[in-house]
């Protein structure tokens, strides 16, 4: 998170649409977020919000408008946006035959962590996956899942944190501790954005919500 | 359940094969590209005529029949063989139902269909080795019954929920095949002298043939005996893993059968001691390929004893075919050291979480798939030379044909891994077999494309350096990663921007500069 001081754009939307044939999910869309500020869509079911954030973090293209992430515009292969964003949305894939910790290992390794043990052991004890460090993922339950998700984007440096319904198949529990984390980075600096049915979860991080309306 | 389906079917045999006129035309033109394969490959083994090389083509049965076994035993392990819907599960088996009834079919059903293409793949190994019909017969005979012995015999042991007989088993007849073609070499080659062991083909072939009988009597009658005690998760377990492949196969998404098959491994595997990774950056990911050698060395054994393919095709006197034939072993044999690049490749998500644009992480999922292939090459350059019999072959030649083959097998297997699947969402072709995307029928050629295009050169004696030029040109093509979907994006993206700029220039207005509906702030 260094290099980026509070109050900086971290992220900026301008003008943004997208169409699905001749069905248009979102128009004219603009925001910023700054370091230290989470941004919250909402709005019912289909409203264009998991879109507008595949298109932030370039899963999807728009059809008019830009999105930059520090002054970059983002492509979803250039490795700076890479580097700075870390996302959890619904395509996220495991490897079949790494374990839990050695995902955490390999991705803190790649981002250029030279001893990132204590830092994966930490994570791994925060979304409470240290009984199951050692289980391939596909035996994992699809709450458990949810948390590997989660922590692959605390494992990383990050400058930008982008979350689809990040409480989906969290307990009661675990919608607590994600709102004291995303808390604790909104503090730290980081900027967010997340697309959430859950009040209480938006409340304990303070966000801006932004309503959407959905497709025309 | 059979009244039930019979009371609502509206289309009988023959309106159905009306309909399915292309498939029904394809499977004629296949049969008829296969006869005349045989009868091509019958001429080629009449040409080889040393006594090596007759020794070679008589061991060449044995050594695909138990291939053919212990694969059958492969099959039936991972399905059952006895296998039941997660509906039936839960509806039938739940019930007091005798899950006898319920079954018996089906293990029938199974040892008639293993003897069937055990039959069919036995007929067809002889006759392309040179055989008369008597030995066809003969070897079809074994290849049939063994199988369907084998399936009767891996049912029974379902029945007592026990594995390791038949795990056992199966590691024997791989053996077996494995040692036979060694045999097949060295006999070649002139290293040992098979004496009168290859009088013993048809013998052998008879044996197999009877032991199979056997075991279909016997373990077939134990089978039956033991239906009602499979347990009902080993039943269902196999009956979702055939729905899940049957939907991947009628997309003929092959790569996506294997993810199936190896999630299915992962989840019977369930846990790992884990291990610290090394280096960090791209390194990182290549190091943790290596560890992947360690915790499944199985692949490693398998890759080991491929080496001795480009032999055998050398010592049966087909040295022009040694080099696509041995470079789509090699590409099988590679696709297990590419689960990184597989998944890294099949969603973005998992992709974006890296810090390296595509080509990089391509790269790095390729270097440890590339230096096994470069030892694989270095392994089967003696045979390229002939010295295991078949062509003798100058230095250069040999060499550039061994290098030509890894090259072939690595962008091949990288292609099969990689590939996008068919795209659905695209323009759909209206066919007898009902409506299709376009690049679907090209999905059966995934991989074996590559294999050709670069080991073709070869085959018609043109000089090597096209072929590796070829290589060259789809190594950079693969490492990319550019398909039809990312040309179609970035051409969109420069329309984009030209009309941006046409528009900048007019002195229009940009677009609409309306904020969204609500904002507030809590």
């Amino acid at each position: 998170m260094a290099g980026v001081a509070k109050k900086d754009v971290v992220l900026q939307v301008d003008n943004l649409k997208k169409s699905y044939g001749p069905v248009t999910i979102v128009e004219n869309f603009s925001m910023k977020v700054h370091a230290g500020e989470a941004v919250a869509l909402t709005g019912r079911n289909g409203a264009g919000k998991s879109t507008v954030l595949r298109c932030l973090v370039g899963a999807d293209r728009p059809d008019e408008g830009t999105v930059t992430v520090n002054g970059t515009k983002v492509t979803e292969t250039n490795p700076e946006i890479r580097r700075a964003v870390a996302t959890v949305i619904d395509d996220l894939d495991f490897f079949p035959d790494l374990s839990v910790v050695e995902h955490l290992d390999l991705l803190a390794r790649a981002h250029g962590l030279h001893e990132p043990d204590a830092l994966v052991d930490e994570v791994l004890e925060e979304v409470q996956l240290v009984p199951q460090a050692g289980q391939l993922p596909s035996t994992l339950s699809s709450g458990q899942r949810r948390r590997l998700a989660l922590a692959t984007a605390f494992v990383r440096p990050r400058q930008l944190l982008v979350l689809d319904e990040p409480e989906q198949r969290l307990d009661v529990e675990g919608v607590a501790w994600l709102g004291e984390r995303l808390k604790a980075e909104l503090d730290g600096g980081l900027a967010i954005v997340l697309a959430s049915h859950e009040p209480a979860l938006l409340q304990a991080i303070g966000a801006r919500e932004l309503r959407l309306e959905g497709a025309r | 359940m059979r009244d039930w389906r019979r009371g609502r079917a509206d289309r009988n045999l023959w309106q159905a094969l009306s309909d399915g006129y292309v498939m029904v035309f394809s499977i004629v033109v296949i049969g008829a590209m296969l006869v005349s394969s045989i009868l091509q490959a019958q001429e080629t083994a009449a040409v080889c005529d040393t006594d090596g090389c007759v020794a070679a083509r008589g061991l060449l049965p044995w050594a695909s029949v138990a291939g053919v076994l212990a694969f059958t035993l492969v099959v039936s392990r991972l399905f059952g063989p006895v296998a039941a819907s997660a509906a039936e599960g839960f509806w039938l088996m739940d019930g007091p139902t005798d899950r006898r009834r319920i079954l018996a079919g089906r293990l029938f059903g199974a040892i008639g269909a293993a003897g069937a293409l055990g039959a069919a793949a036995g007929a067809l190994i002889a006759a392309l080795t040179g055989s008369g019909p008597v030995e066809i017969g003969i070897w079809a005979l074994a290849g049939g019954l063994g199988a369907a012995g084998l399936i009767a015999f891996a049912a029974a042991e379902q029945g007592l929920d026990r594995h390791w007989i038949v795990t056992g088993v199966q590691w024997l007849i791989g053996a077996a095949a494995i040692g036979t073609m060694v045999l097949l070499v060295s006999g070649a080659a002139g290293w040992m002298d098979l004496g009168r062991l290859t009088l013993l083909a048809v013998e052998l072939a008879l044996i197999i043939a009877g032991v199979g009988l056997l075991l279909v009597v016997a373990a077939g009658f134990l089978a039956y005996r033991r239906l009602r005690n499979i347990k009902r998760q080993r039943l269902t377990s196999g009956g979702s893993l055939i729905s899940g492949l049957q939907g991947a196969a009628f997309a003929l998404e092959f790569a996506l059968i294997r993810d199936i098959l190896v999630e299915a491994k992962a989840r019977q595997r369930g846990h790992v001691r884990p291990t610290r990774g090394l280096g960090h950056g791209t390194t990182a990911l290549v190091m943790r390929d290596v560890q992947r050698l360690w915790r499944q060395p199985l692949p490693l054994v398998t890759l080991v004893a491929t080496i001795v393919v480009p032999y055998a095709v050398q010592a049966l006197g087909l040295a022009m075919l040694n080099p696509p034939i041995s470079a789509l072993v090699l590409l099988a044999a590679l696709v297990p050291f590419m689960n990184s690049l597989r998944v890294l490749t099949r969603t973005k998500g998992l992709q974006r979480c890296f810090p390296f644009d595509p080509g990089q992480l391509r790269t790095a999922a390729m270097i440890v798939p590339a230096v096994l292939a470069l030892l694989w090459t270095v392994g089967a350059f003696p045979a390229f030379l002939g010295v295991a019999g078949g062509v003798a072959t100058d230095p250069v030649s040999a060499a550039s044909a061994a290098l030509v083959t890894g090259v072939a097998g690595l962008l091949g297997a990288v292609r099969w891994v990689s590939a996008k699947p068919a795209d659905y969402s695209g323009p759909i072709v209206s066919t007898g077999v009902g409506a299709m995307p376009p690049g679907l029928m090209f999905s059966l050629l995934r991989g074996i494309d590559m294999v050709a295009l670069i080991t073709l050169p070869i085959v018609f004696n043109w000089p090597a350096w096209i072929s590796l030029i070829i290589a060259l040109i789809a190594f950079s093509l693969l490492r990319s990663g550019i398909d039809r979907d990312s040309l179609m994006d970035q051409q969109a993206e420069q329309k984009r921007m030209l009309e941006e700029e046409r528009a900048r220039r007019s002195g229009a207005p940009a677009a609409g500069k309306q904020k969204i509906q609500v904002q507030r702030k809590r």
